[in-house]
C-alpha cells in the first residue's frame, strides 16, 4: 500500500500475483519423487472465501460441473467443502499430480474471470513421505509463491526442520515465499 | 485471461475529502504554533519540550501487551483464534501480527504497533464469548486494517504539535517570567501559553474527528477483506449491547495508550456529544456497514 492510500485509509483488495507460478509443482513434483521418494498422496484443494452474492454460488457449481465433464476423461474426482473457518475448498482427486494441477488451475482460472479471482487464498498439493509422513505444498495465490507446511502430531504443531529441509531440496525448483513469516499453516486442510 | 476482480467497496462520501481537511487544518493550527512559538524566541524551551517529547513517543511505542492488561498466546493456547487470523492475513496479503489476549468480560479488541512487523492485535475473553465466528472475523478484519492503514504512526504523527502544545502548558510556567520581558517586540510569554491552549483544544476536536473517520476506514477495510460486512455490523450491535449493561471498567491504563492502541470500540466512558468521541455513533457505522453489504450484493 502506497503512503497516500495508508494516509487516507484507504486499503485495497489483495490482487492475486501477476506472475502464476501454480505449474511449478510439475517439475518439482519429479524431483520430490525421483530423489526424495516423496509421492502424490492423491489429493490437492484450492481454498477461497464463499461469497453471500446471488451469482457467486452458481459459478462455483458452474465450475464444479465442468470439472466433473472434463474429469470423466482423466479420472479426477471433483467435491466442496467447507472448512471449520468457514472457506470454501474444491477438493480434486487424482494419482496423476499433472492432473492435479490442471484441475486446480481451472478452479483458479474460473474464479478469475467471473471477478472473484481475489477471494482465492492458497492451493495446496498433498504428499506422503517414505515414511508415510503427510507433507503439503502450498501456493499462496496472492503472492505467487510456494511453501512447505509439515503438521507435526500435537495440537497445532509444526514440524519446521522437515519444512526448511524442503525448501533446500525443493529450492531451485519452486519458488519459494522468501518471508519465512508468511509460511501461513492451513489448519483443518480437508485433504 | 484478463482478470477481473470483484469491486472495490467505496467508503462514506466524502470521508475521504473530510479525513484530507482534517490533516490540512491540523497543518495550519501547528504552523501557527510553531510560528509563535519562534516569534516569541523562547529557544530554550522549545528543546526541552522537543526533547520530552522524543522520550514520550519512544516510551509510547514500548507500552508492552502488559500494561495493556494482556498477554500474548502461542498458537497452542488458542488455535481457533490463530487460524482464523492466519486465513484474513492471507487473504489481506500481510504479515502475521501478534495475538494477544485480554482477560475481561469487556467485549473488546484493539490493534497495536507503528508497523506491520511490530503489529499486535488483542481480543478480550468478553468478546470471544458473546460473537460467532463470523462477527470475530470481521472484529478482527477491522483491526487488520487499522495495521495496514498505519492508524498507530499516522495518529502519532499528527498529534505531535498537539503533545507539544500541551507539554508547553504543563511545564511552560518553568520557563515564564523570565528574560522574555526585555524591551523587544516579540509576543509576551503570556502569549505563547494562549496560543498554545487554543492550539491544544483545536487540535484535540480535530483529532476526534480524524479518530471518527479512521474508524469508518477501518469498517470498510474490514469488509474489503472478509466482504462480510452484516457480519461486522452485527458484531458492533452485540458490542453496544453488551457494554451497556456491564459497568464500565476502562481498559485503558495509561494516558498514552489511546494513541498506541484501536480499539473496536470506544473503551472509555460515553461521550454525550459526538465532536468529543474517538469512535462514531455505533447506529451510524451499521448504517455504512448496510451501504457497503448493498454494495456487494450489487443492489447500490
Amino acid at each position: 500500500m502506497g503512503f497516500l492510500d495508508s494516509l487516507l485509509g484507504r486499503s485495497r483488495t489483495a490482487k492475486p500475483s501477476k506472475t502464476d507460478r501454480l505449474f511449478a509443482i510439475s517439475t518439482a513434483y519429479v524431483t520430490l519423487q525421483t530423489s526424495y521418494g516423496i509421492v502424490n498422496a492423491g489429493k490437492a484443494g484450492i481454498v477461497f472465501q464463499p461469497l453471500a452474492t446471488s451469482d457467486f454460488n452458481a459459478i462455483v457449481k458452474d465450475t464444479e460441473e465442468v470439472l466433473r465433464a472434463t474429469g470423466e476423461e482423466t479420472g479426477t474426482l471433483v467435491e466442496t467443502t467447507e472448512d471449520d473457518f468457514g472457506y470454501r475448498w474444491a477438493v480434486l482427486q487424482d494419482d496423476d499430480v499433472e492432473d492435479l494441477v490442471v484441475g486446480i488451475n481451472a478452479v483458479k482460472d474460473a474464479l478469475d474471470t467471473s471477478g472473484y479471482g481475489d477471494r482465492v487464498l492458497a492451493a495446496v498439493f498433498s504428499f506422503r513421505d517414505e515414511a508415510g509422513k503427510r507433507i503439503h505444498l502450498i501456493y499462496n495465490v496472492k503472492r505467487g509463491s510456494w511453501y512447505p507446511f509439515v503438521p507435526a502430531p500435537g495440537r497445532q504443531a509444526r514440524d519446521n526442520e522437515r519444512e526448511l529441509q524442503l525448501k533446500a531440496q525443493l529450492g531451485g525448483e519452486l519458488p519459494f515465499e522468501p518471508e519465512l513469516e508468511r509460511w501461513f499453516p492451513l489448519w483443518g486442510v480437508p485433504l | 485471461m484478463a482478470s477481473r476482480s470483484t469491486p472495490a467497496l467505496k467508503a462514506p462520501a466524502g470521508l475521504q475529502a473530510r479525513m484530507l481537511m482534517t490533516f490540512f487544518l491540523l497543518g495550519l493550527v501547528y504552523v501557527v504554533l510553531v510560528a509563535v512559538l519562534v516569534a516569541a524566541k523562547v529557544y530554550p524551551l522549545i528543546i526541552v519540550v522537543g526533547i520530552l517529547f522524543v522520550v514520550q513517543v519512544l516510551a509510547s511505542d514500548k507500552i508492552g501487551l502488559r500494561a495493556m492488561g494482556a498477554h500474548e498466546v502461542s498458537p497452542q493456547e488458542a488455535p481457533e483464534l490463530h487460524a482464523m487470523i492466519e486465513r484474513l492475513c492471507i487473504q489481506a496479503d500481510i504479515p502475521k501480527p501478534k495475538v494477544g489476549i485480554v482477560r475481561t468480560s469487556m467485549p473488546n479488541a484493539f490493534a497495536m504497533g507503528r508497523n506491520q512487523k511490530t503489529a499486535t492485535v488483542c481480543v478480550t475473553t468478553g468478546i470471544m464469548e458473546i460473537l460467532s465466528p463470523a462477527e470475530l472475523e470481521g472484529v478482527i478484519a477491522h483491526e487488520l486494517a487499522h495495521i495496514r492503514h498505519r492508524d498507530v504512526a499516522i495518529m502519532t504523527l499528527a498529534s505531535f504539535f498537539a503533545s507539544i502544545a500541551s507539554m508547553i502548558l504543563q511545564f511552560g510556567f518553568l520557563f515564564g517570567g523570565g528574560s522574555s520581558d526585555s524591551d523587544d517586540d516579540s509576543p509576551s510569554f503570556a502569549v505563547v501559553l494562549l496560543v498554545s491552549l487554543a492550539v491544544y483544544i483545536v487540535s484535540f476536536f480535530l483529532m476526534q474527528a480524524l479518530s471518527r473517520y479512521r474508524e469508518f476506514a477501518a469498517d470498510r477495510g474490514a469488509a474489503e477483506i472478509t466482504r462480510r460486512p452484516s457480519a461486522l455490523a452485527s458484531a458492533l450491535m452485540k458490542i453496544s449491547g453488551t457494554m451497556d449493561r456491564i459497568p464500565q471498567q476502562d481498559l485503558r491504563q495509561n494516558a498514552h495508550s489511546e494513541l498506541a492502541a484501536f480499539y473496536i470500540a470506544s473503551p472509555g466512558k460515553k461521550s454525550l456529544f459526538e465532536l468529543f468521541a474517538t469512535h462514531p455513533p455505533m447506529e451510524k457505522r451499521i448504517a455504512e456497514l448496510e451501504k457497503l453489504e448493498r454494495q456487494m450484493q450489487g443492489v447500490a
